[in-house]
């Protein structure tokens, strides 16, 4: 028997021990909306018995430690899943902001209020261009419509150098990400490592670091949504980070860090700074911004550049030819070699008379050389995989639409596949206020009674000391 | 974890809803390229079909303008020379009745009334039958003492301007005032292929009637006279066909706009009834999701915690 003191003395262990359940509560509400928390509670346990003749008799409670209810699986598979969408994100909002540049819609005319292609982009301005070249070439036309020409060509060429230099703005824009997201990566790497030491230390006698492997996971799920990550996990709790095959976090050392370096030509890509190797990056923004840097976007400027150098070449070959007034010939009607620099000749944008659009050097009304200019609007170009200049730049807003659906489809899949791990970690690690209050109310309960316990134990030793003084 | 599922379903149902409202406002089922990436290469592709289409419309409106001038002045050319053949065929009586120097003076009227119509200029100033050189008048004439006109002469070339009316289908309204080489388009007043030589022909009339040589007029002037009137008739025959071409083209130029048109309309507007059906479906599961998510979440055990 442990005796009425015994009794008394279980009667407090256990209201502590209700105590401390009750504000392991009270912290679980407190962060019933703090993402990176995980749900704890109170490890009670049964104290050490006591033989006795009639058999074990218990001693009461003792609370034994506050567990995390944490799944490493699911937080691996999250962080996986973090960089999958990272990667999609930074695809997907450098790809749309190209497609914006293109300013390519089907939109209701102004003039007849029907669907129709934008007048603002390159196929409408390539269209006007030939178009210009037909009206030229009519029967009466004078200086009004060559000027008309030059200055449609000078605004077809306007488009180019402009869409052009918006996609290197992009690509930029793409290339600060990087930087600024490895900027942001190497700090992670730096505080899970040092996370790492305080988890350590503080399990090494042990204890248990809740809010650390808290807040060390919540770095680990920002740096996978930068780069894709590889954990293990030491004996003492210390998680070590690889990525892209090196290591860049062993126990508390942060061993590595990741560096943006110029490849040449303004293309930054990561490295490991110690080691020296280029880091393969599958997943995460870093990846995603490489990738559609190098892919897409430079797909697309490269048909740009194509279509440009192309429509540059084509129609100089035919103008060269042709002759203006007083039989003047062999001028261009385009400089420069491609989107970027592609412009009137500043001779014709000048003095838009001295056009060569005639194919005699004595018959002032002769028309071949700008019809024939004209004709190369539905004319197959071999330099552009046999299509016309129209169709060839279809073909590139084409792939550029599939491009961004495709990866708006696998953002959504990604971000679904992010909602059921999410949901199914909270089921786990998330905190639920019902079942919180209703804890709460056991350990309410439980304390009440303890300390009804007291109370009565109370009463038999008034009642064992009224007895002495009988 | 509702909170997960909720926010997440209401922004699907919000993004649906403005994506359904926008289709019913601009009544278009698409607008970028990601939209829809292949009906968007198919709307360029044919937008651009369209731009080419009006062009062509453009060209042909010019052509039939050129072909209408050509028909004018023909008009007026035609009876010029009918007239001198009747001239010609009348002579005989004419001689008897003493007036063929009257004659000749009217032939050389006729002349000169038909060199100021072979170097007429259209609108913007270009001499029409001068072929491709037509900053000059295409016929120079030379004159006697007597200002009667002894020659003319054709400057101009055999060339034609054309204007693209269909992709790789030109035309031409334009006739050359003369072609002695043998190929390309017949000249309208000197051809070498059907011994066409208008000017040199009246001029010689004009000579015979001054001379009083009946039997030249009659064994030379008046079958050469008659055939020239055949040519410029079949010229007037050939411009008829080039309009009546035109018109043609033009119809049908109308009509591809206008099936080009409705192809991008079918494939990028949307299906009103559809649209608002699903604008509307959405609406309510929208409303439906906010007013039992408000329930749900205004549920707690706190309320009957006392």
């Amino acid at each position: 028997m442990i005796g009425l003191f015994g009794s008394l003395n279980m009667s407090a262990r256990s209201l502590s021990a209700q105590q401390q359940a009750t504000e392991v509560i009270g912290n679980n509400l407190a962060n019933v909306n703090n993402p990176a928390y995980a749900r704890e509670q109170l490890v009670l346990q049964a104290s050490v018995p006591l033989e006795t003749p009639q058999g074990e008799e218990g001693t009461g409670v003792d609370a034994v430690s506050i567990q995390e209810f944490r799944n490493a699986f699911l937080d691996g598979q999250i962080s996986n899943q973090t960089s999958v969408t990272g990667s999609l994100t930074s695809q997907q909002s450098a790809l749309q902001e190209a497609e914006t540049y293109l300013d390519e819609q089907v939109q209701n005319s102004s003039a007849a209020n029907t669907p129709a292609g934008s007048e603002n982009g390159i196929a409408h301005a390539l269209d006007a261009l030939f178009n210009g070249f037909q009206t030229v070439a009519e029967p009466g036309s004078g200086l009004p419509e060559r000027q008309t020409l030059v200055s449609t060509a000078q605004g077809l060429a306007s488009k180019f150098n402009q869409v052009s230099t918006e996609l290197g703005s992009v690509r930029d824009s793409l290339n600060q990400s990087i930087q600024a997201d490895v900027a942001s990566s190497n700090q992670d790497l730096k505080d899970i490592a040092q996370l790492n030491l305080e988890i350590a230390t503080a399990t090494a006698t042990g204890g248990t670091a809740n809010s650390l492997v808290d807040a060390r996971q919540a770095k680990l799920e920002d740096l996978a949504s930068k780069t894709n990550i590889t954990t293990s996990t030491e004996a003492n709790g210390a998680v070590d980070v690889s990525i892209g095959g090196v290591t860049m976090v062993s126990g508390f050392a942060n061993s590595d860090q990741m560096e943006a370096y110029d490849a040449g030509g303004g293309q930054f890509l990561v490295r490991a700074q110690s080691a020296g190797t280029n880091l393969a990056l599958t997943g995460g923004s870093i990846a995603g911004s490489i990738s559609a840097r190098d892919g897409e976007l430079t797909d697309l400027q490269n048909s740009l550049n194509t279509l440009a150098s192309n429509l540059i070449t084509q129609v100089n070959a035919i103008y060269t030819q042709g002759f203006g007034p007083g039989g003047v010939t062999g001028g261009s009607f385009f400089t420069g070699t491609d989107a970027s620099d592609i412009s009137v000749s500043s001779d014709l944008a000048a003095d838009p008379t001295i056009f060569q659009g005639s194919g005699s050097a004595t018959a002032a009304g002769d028309n071949s050389t700008v019809a024939a200019l004209g004709a190369l609007g539905h004319q197959n170009i071999t330099g552009l995989q046999n299509q016309t200049f129209s169709g060839s730049y279809a073909t590139t807003v084409t792939s550029l639409g599939n491009a961004i659906a495709n990866v708006t489809d696998q953002l959504g899949n990604s971000q679904s596949v992010a909602q059921m791990l999410g949901n199914q970690r909270s089921s786990i690690s998330g905190v639920n206020t019902d079942e919180e209050m209703t804890n709460l109310i056991s350990y309410q309960k439980a304390y009440q009674a303890s300390a009804q316990l007291i109370s009565t134990i109370n009463q038999m030793l008034e009642t064992v000391l009224t007895m002495k003084t009988v | 974890m509702f909170t997960n599922n909720f926010l997440p379903n209401l922004n699907t149902l919000e993004q649906t809803q403005n994506q359904l409202q926008g289709q019913a406002s601009s009544g278009l089922n698409m607008t970028l390229p990601e939209d829809n990436p292949l009906t968007m290469g198919k709307v360029l592709n044919l937008q651009s079909e369209v731009d080419a289409n009006t062009q062509y419309q453009q060209n042909i409106t010019q052509l039939t303008s050129s072909a209408t001038d050509v028909s004018n002045i023909l008009s007026s050319l035609q009876p010029l020379i009918a007239q001198a053949s009747t001239i010609a065929v009348g002579a005989g009586n004419l001689a008897t009745q003493g007036n063929l120097p009257n004659a000749a003076s009217d032939v050389g009227s006729l002349v000169k009334q038909i060199l100021a119509l072979a170097n007429s200029k259209d609108a913007k100033g270009n001499y029409i039958f001068g072929g491709t050189q037509n900053d000059q008048p295409p016929f120079v004439a030379t004159t006697d003492a007597d200002n009667n006109i002894t020659g003319v002469t054709y400057q101009g070339n055999t060339s034609v301007l054309s204007s693209e009316i269909a992709p790789n289908l030109s035309m031409s309204a334009q006739i050359p005032g003369g072609n002695t080489t043998g190929t390309g388009p017949q000249g309208l007043l000197l051809d070498s292929r059907s011994g066409t030589d208008v000017f040199s022909h009246l001029i010689a009339l004009q000579q015979n009637l001054s001379s009083g040589n009946l039997s030249a007029i009659t064994s030379t002037d008046i079958p050469a006279i008659s055939a020239d009137d055949d040519h410029v008739i079949s010229q007037m025959s050939g411009n008829g066909v080039v309009q009546s071409a035109l018109e043609s083209a033009s119809n049908s130029t109308t009509l591809q706009g206008t099936a080009l048109s409705g192809q991008i309309s079918t494939a990028t507007s949307a299906d009103l009834a559809q649209t608002l059906t699903k604008l509307s479906q959405t609406q309510t599961a929208y409303q439906a999701a906010m007013q039992s998510g408000v329930l749900i979440m205004q549920l707690s055990i706190l309320q009957y915690i006392h």
